[in-house]
């Protein structure tokens, strides 16, 4: 039986992000369908983490549209996106510093699962419910009482990840997800990344360890100047030569090429 | 136990130590400076929801509270309508003004904040001082709709004054009683419940908080309008105690001193506004015989406070629960 071609959780259309003279993203197009991990990498001022604003509302795109589901999101709220199913990490670890890691879980899981008319007056168990989830698949169980601010790096990336995961997201957008970490605990992030998308939710992640790139995502998507300039299964990196050129370079690539045999064989 | 239930059970215990008090110490000096020390512990506990939890720097809780005072004396003193009625009608107003002044503030950040409440707050009162235009001429002599520099009198009171006769006082210390414990209440259901979450949530981090789904607008128009009901209602309450209304209720002194009041107890605690009132009046009230000493001495626990507790007294507490977990 013929499978129906699935139809796109994501589609970005000619999306242009400008300010002023500068297009951050310039005419970029793709689509994700729904249980991919895309990878999107590139050098320093690409446009990747602008494109993660736009998607998610914080700074709406200048022309162009995204559609979610089908439904166009370009002018959406964040909070409406949000409510949507898109959930977002970001490259500067953010979080509600002053509360604690379960007050952070507590706060996306009442507000960002649906729209509310009217706060209530008590959180429910079905907001727990969520937390406690969320912080089990990060890892943080046990944590749930330190303060935010205090946290060290990993916990702050896991912290953000279990937010965005009490939101009970279809998509999940991951800015820079081990930036910053070590080995070690790029592997334990790696392992919550494939968490959660064995439990179906589509992930697109910005990333510059390429080794983590390669390893997680199903597809490849390489930005310059705010334009796409590669997209297709990560073994094609190493081969592409405007990519070896304008982002990883020889010696880079030869490494990446290791690593993506070391996979095959694997 | 829950931290909710707990600062439950403190209020009612606390409001339950204080309604012996008018037993146990008759003056009248006492009871009255306690029912003002009620007064003034509702704007805090209210004004606290907005600049402490929700870190929005709007000073125009005072006006707010103006705005309840005179909403009363002008329905009691055109309208005749009974203090009972006039009080809430007059917090409602409160709560409409402060949802404009909310509207104002929502692309404000930080100190243009404090710039444009403190403006309008300045606006409110030149609108009251600078209309001469007599509204109506009792035998008392002209009076501007607003009341200008003279302010209302004889608007109406709760009926205590002809029930109890000289004791009326003892009554109004429990009416200030029942607000503050109402107040406080209110306070604890907000903090401790989910939009106390949406609010710090947006103080600590705007931008993420969009991202997990609380909404900037609706939830800042929240906490001006949640925030102004009982602010209102004690200007109200001001009013009918004292008697009179005019535009020393818009005076910078006393949003200093209850800005003070916040800030020595605990930005953002759910008991902290509460100790700081307490304190600085205790404070206040143990320098009234060494005059113009008086105000320089409450500078000086103010620096003492930011610059050694800037968590205020509530903070001190809370080092103490956190040091003992740790060990």
């Amino acid at each position: 039986m013929a499978e129906p071609a699935a139809a796109p959780l994501l589609e970005c259309r000619e999306v242009t992000k400008r300010f002023g003279a500068l297009a951050a993203v310039d005419g970029l197009s793709f689509r994700l369908l729904p249980g991919e991990i895309l990878g999107i990498g590139g050098p320093n001022g690409a446009g990747k983490t602008t494109l993660f604003e736009v998607v998610s509302g914080l700074n709406p795109a200048t022309s162009g549209s995204v559609l979610f589901e089908g439904a166009d999101i370009t002018r959406a709220s964040p909070e409406a996106i949000c409510h949507a199913g898109i959930a977002r990490t970001f490259q500067l670890n953010a979080a509600f510093d002053s509360l604690t890691v379960r007050d952070n879980v507590r706060v996306a899981a009442y507000f960002g699962r649906d729209r509310r008319w009217w706060p209530g007056l008590r959180l429910g168990g079905a907001t727990e419910a969520a937390a406690d989830e969320a912080l089990e698949t990060v890892g943080l169980v046990g944590k749930d009482r330190s303060i935010a601010g205090a946290l060290p790096v990993l916990d702050r990336k896991l912290l953000m990840l279990a937010g965005a995961l009490a939101t009970r997201p279809k998509l999940l957008l991951m800015d820079e997800p081990v930036g910053g970490l070590s080995p070690g605990e790029i592997d334990l992030m790696q392992a919550a990344v494939r968490r959660v998308a064995a439990a179906g939710v589509a992930v697109v992640l910005i990333e510059h360890v390429m080794r983590f790139l390669v390893q997680l995502s199903t597809r490849v998507l390489i930005m310059h100047h705010g334009e796409s300039i590669y997209e297709g299964p990560p073994e094609g990196l190493v081969e592409d030569r405007t990519v070896v050129d304008v982002y990883l370079g020889e010696g880079a690539s030869r490494r990446l090429a290791a690593t993506l045999e070391e996979q095959a064989r694997a | 136990m829950s931290a909710g239930r707990r600062d439950l059970l403190v209020c009612l215990l606390l409001a339950g130590a204080m309604a012996l008090l008018p037993q146990l110490v008759g003056t009248r000096y006492v009871v009255t400076q306690s029912t003002l020390f009620f007064i003034w512990a509702v704007v805090v506990s209210q004004w606290n929801l907005v600049f402490g939890v929700a870190g929005i720097f709007s000073l125009a809780q005072m006006a707010l509270f103006a705005v309840g005072a005179y909403a009363t004396a002008m329905l009691g003193y055109y309208f005749a309508v009974p203090m009972v009625v006039a009080m809430p009608l007059a917090a409602l107003v409160s709560v409409a003004v402060s949802l404009v002044v909310g509207l104002a503030c929502l692309r404000l950040r930080g100190p243009y904040v404090a710039l444009l409440t403190l403006a309008i707050a300045q606006v409110l009162y030149l609108v009251v001082v600078n209309d001469t235009d007599c509204f109506t001429n009792p035998p008392s002599g002209c009076m501007p709709f607003f009341g200008g520099v003279r302010g209302f009198s004889r608007f109406g009171d709760l009926g205590f004054r002809a029930l109890l006769g000289s004791k009326w006082y003892v009554a109004h210390y429990y009416v200030g009683l029942g607000l503050l414990t109402l107040a406080m209440l209110f306070s604890i259901a907000i903090v401790r419940g989910p939009l106390g979450l949406a609010f710090q949530a947006l103080r600590d981090n705007p931008g993420y908080a969009r991202s997990r789904g609380v909404g900037q607008f609706k939830y800042q128009l929240w906490v001006f309008g949640l925030s102004a009901f009982f602010t209102g209602l004690a200007g109200a309450f001001y009013g009918v105690q004292f008697g009179v209304v005019g535009p020393i209720v818009f005076s910078l002194a006393t949003l200093l001193f209850l800005l003070s009041m916040m800030v020595v107890g605990g930005l953002g605690t759910v008991w902290g506004p509460l100790l700081g009132a307490a304190l600085l009046m205790l404070a206040d009230e143990g320098m009234r015989e060494v005059g113009d000493w008086r105000d320089i001495g409450l500078g000086v626990i103010l620096v003492l406070f930011v610059v050694l507790l800037p968590r205020g007294l509530a903070g001190l507490r809370l080092r103490g629960v956190s040091k003992a977990k740790q060990s």
